[in-house]
């Protein structure tokens, strides 16, 4: 629930950030679809968009950035220091492509270029958290490394590199540097956690004043507004099942007109389901920033899914499409990505 | 206040405030100007790993990190500036709390390892806070000629060599370095007992270091270990050599060898280039005692008035006298004492009448259980330019100096 908040406010932070820090909206447009295309794993997509923003605006540096960071998730970690290193001559003032570039160099245990990095971020900005703690993780790694020679001991058995938090979009330089994305959390949350919905349309609520509602929903009538609770409740229970590991419930979700992904039969989908999911020791799913929107019988239902399941952490949009039937709400269509 | 932290430790364990700069400037300067350590920079290892325990004294850890990250690039391999390394980073992060703060446990051997590191740093920071006196030699050093060019005194409780230059107006010390000795320590008595031998010795040779394996790295300077009086006392054990380090180990913990005396490469390069084969002394004492050069000498008088005594009945051919400076239990390379008596008297025919004259006499004293005195000269008959190169040993029998051993320097 904490985290779930916290989240949210920092995606609030972060879209208003966005706003304040740009002057043309078409071009916070074009990073969010960016951003969104990155997040959803739709990498080669994003790309794309990225690259086709840069053509004519090739020295901008928020989309240089997020250039930056899908070429670090599509593993071409040489392409991505150089776009960082670039950004450091073009914006020495920035800290994100420093503390960036040093997630990428502690990645290939650089672990002395890491530092001179995450200290020049420091240096352009002395309160930047995130990099103040990526320092000390460097200074940390360097340390068991100079203690292994003094010791004499074997390197190879000095531990995994440390997991350094990259930054994934670049802030508008006038804003202030503690409101920065805070490193993801190590831990997986707890499977008992509640799964809340901080989204526009809060489920508990009984009655949210239909102006209220922001985002990029449309607005309700009032008709509306009770389906939309309903098919609320609905994605809330399945992402519960899913927390769960309830493969009855999690399975019973969908409706019998669910198009499985690719072109797996329905069958071959539930059983492929059920292994991933009760292989896992625990899961945690959360669903946040919910917007329903819809007509009679069908709804859509765009949410930001938080997933954890292990060590794996994993944000995503998600987009589900739910038909009325008999009464339930039942998922026909599932889509990761806008 | 976590730097405050650690440089209270510090100055309260070893008095760093108090150190002098052990480093010149212009030292520092010439090494910032070379990329790569030379041979010639003997000794600026610890200097420069010294100047870092220093900035850590004055509360300057940003320094101290900079300089000693400098450090450990130029020595990859000197393990105790990688340990102060990992406590200055460290200290990035939390306070430090001693020397090799290392986190989590360690296997024996490591925690083993971080203990000879802390004794290595010791060792090199008494060596520097205890100064000898200026002007001062060690007390072994009764007078040195002209031909003994160096001197070369070990003092074994503060793990360090000293380097003398031998001027005109007497012995100045030039150098110092940290060194490493026996596993068990001093007072080598039998062959494989781990321990470096006390007492006055010489190189005998330079061992060439490609003939040599890594472990002796840059090279080797074998010593008369055993002595005469080492032999004399029944010790057994051969081998004892001063050498140097393996690349990956600049430098040795203070009880690290089998008896040999080890000094990391650059500083063994530098006494390779200055010593003298057969000529420079090599004294090892546990504790070294530090007198004046007048003291040393005036010390010696009553043994100097004996030596003076064998020379006149050795010019006079006066053979009752000649006999009577020599001990019961003397020893020339297997001669015995009525042996020697009568070479003594064959070689007498050469002297006697022509005068005789010790050409660049040396005095080495050794006191331990017993009173013994290594005296080095050219034997140089009245008339003749040149004579052999003799070496005594002479030990005190209550007032009397007796010579147990008398022979050529081979």
């Amino acid at each position: 629930m904490k985290h779930a908040a916290k989240q949210f406010r920092q995606l609030v932070a972060l879209l208003l950030l966005a706003t304040m820090g740009l002057t043309n909206s078409v071009r916070a447009d074009d990073y969010a679809d960016a951003l969104q295309l990155m997040r959803a794993g739709k990498l080669a997509e994003a790309q794309t968009k990225a690259d086709a923003f840069l053509s004519s605006k090739p020295r901008d540096p928020q989309m240089r950035f997020i250039k930056g960071v899908i070429q670090r998730d599509t593993g071409r970690l040489n392409e991505a220091i150089s776009t960082f290193t670039k950004l450091t001559e073009d914006h020495p003032e920035l800290p994100e492509p420093y503390n960036n570039l040093a997630v990428l160099y502690a990645g290939q245990s650089q672990f002395d270029k890491a530092r001179v990095a995450l200290e020049m971020a420091i240096r352009t900005s002395p309160s930047y958290a995130t990099a103040h703690e990526n320092l000390g993780d460097v200074y940390a790694k360097l340390a068991s490394q100079a203690y292994n020679k003094a010791l004499q001991l074997d390197g190879s058995n000095a531990g995994v590199p440390p997991k350094l938090a990259l930054i994934r979009e670049l802030f508008a330089p006038n804003v202030k540097p503690t409101a920065v994305v805070a490193a993801p959390a190590a831990k997986p949350a707890p499977v008992t956690a509640p799964v809340t919905a901080p989204g526009p349309l809060p489920a508990q609520s009984a009655s949210p004043a239909p102006g209220t509602a922001a985002g990029p929903g449309p607005l309700l009538t009032a008709g509306q507004e009770a389906s939309a609770k309903e098919v609320e409740a609905a994605v809330l229970a399945w992402a519960e099942a899913w927390s769960k590991q309830d493969m009855n419930a999690y399975l019973g979700a969908y409706g019998k007109d669910f198009d499985p992904p690719g072109k797996q039969s329905r069958s071959d989908w539930e059983t492929d389901r059920s292994n991933r999911i009760t292989g896992k020791s625990r899961i945690s799913v959360k669903v946040e920033k919910l917007v329903v929107s819809g007509d009679g019988n069908t709804a859509t239902a765009k949410f930001r899914q938080d997933y954890r399941a292990n060590s794996l952490s994993q944000q995503s949009r998600k987009t589900l499409t739910l038909t009325k039937s008999a009464g339930r709400w039942l998922i026909v269509k599932e889509t990761t990505g806008n | 206040m976590r730097q405050g932290r650690l440089v209270l430790l510090l100055a309260a364990a070893i008095g760093l405030a108090a150190l002098p700069s052990h480093a010149s400037k212009k030292q520092h300067e010439a090494a910032a100007r070379a990329a790569k350590p030379s041979p010639q920079q003997a000794g600026l290892a610890e200097a420069r790993l010294i100047e870092v325990y220093q900035l850590l004294a004055a509360a300057q850890s940003l320094q101290a990190l900079e300089k000693a990250e400098k450090l450990v690039r130029d020595f990859p391999s000197f393990q105790l500036a990688q340990l102060l390394y990992g406590d200055l980073l460290a200290l990035r992060k939390q306070p430090v709390r001693t020397l090799g703060d290392v986190p989590g446990s360690l296997s024996p051997e490591s925690a083993g390892n971080l203990l000879e590191l802390r004794a290595e740093s010791q060792a090199r920071l008494k060596a520097l806070l205890e100064r000898p006196p200026p002007g001062a030699i060690p007390s072994e050093f009764v007078s040195l000629s002209a031909r003994n060019k160096h001197a070369i005194a070990v003092d074994a409780s503060r793990s360090r060599l000293y380097l003398f230059e031998n001027r005109p107006q007497g012995l100045a010390l030039v150098a110092d370095y940290y060194l490493s000795l026996g596993k068990s320590g001093v007072e080598k008595a039998l062959a494989g007992d781990l321990r470096t031998p006390l007492g006055v010795y010489f190189i005998t040779s330079n061992l060439d270091p490609k003939l040599l394996s890594d472990f002796y790295g840059a090279g080797a300077l074998p010593i008369n270990y055993p002595n005469m009086l080492d032999t004399k006392r029944g010790k057994t054990g051969n081998g004892i050599w001063l050498h140097g380090t393996p690349p990956n180990q600049f430098s040795r913990p203070p009880r690290a060898s089998d008896g040999c005396l080890v000094l990391t490469n650059p500083d063994l390069l530098r006494l390779i280039q200055t010593v003298e084969i057969n000529t420079t002394p090599v004294v090892i004492a546990q504790q070294l005692r530090w007198v004046s050069a007048s003291q040393a000498l005036s010390d010696a008088k009553p043994f100097q008035a004996a030596l003076s005594a064998w020379t006149q009945a050795r010019a006079l051919g006066d053979m009752t006298a000649l006999l009577s400076h020599y001990s019961q239990d003397f020893d020339s390379y297997g001669k015995t004492l009525t042996q020697w008596a009568e070479q003594l008297r064959a070689e007498q025919g050469k002297i006697t009448g022509f005068g005789l004259e010790l050409k660049d006499l040396s005095m080495v004293r050794w006191t331990d259980a017993n009173d013994t005195m290594v005296v080095t000269f050219g034997q140089v008959a009245g008339g003749s330019r040149s004579g052999p190169t003799k070496r005594q040993y002479w030990m005190r029998q209550g007032t009397q100096w007796k010579i147990f051993f008398e022979g050529v320097v081979k």
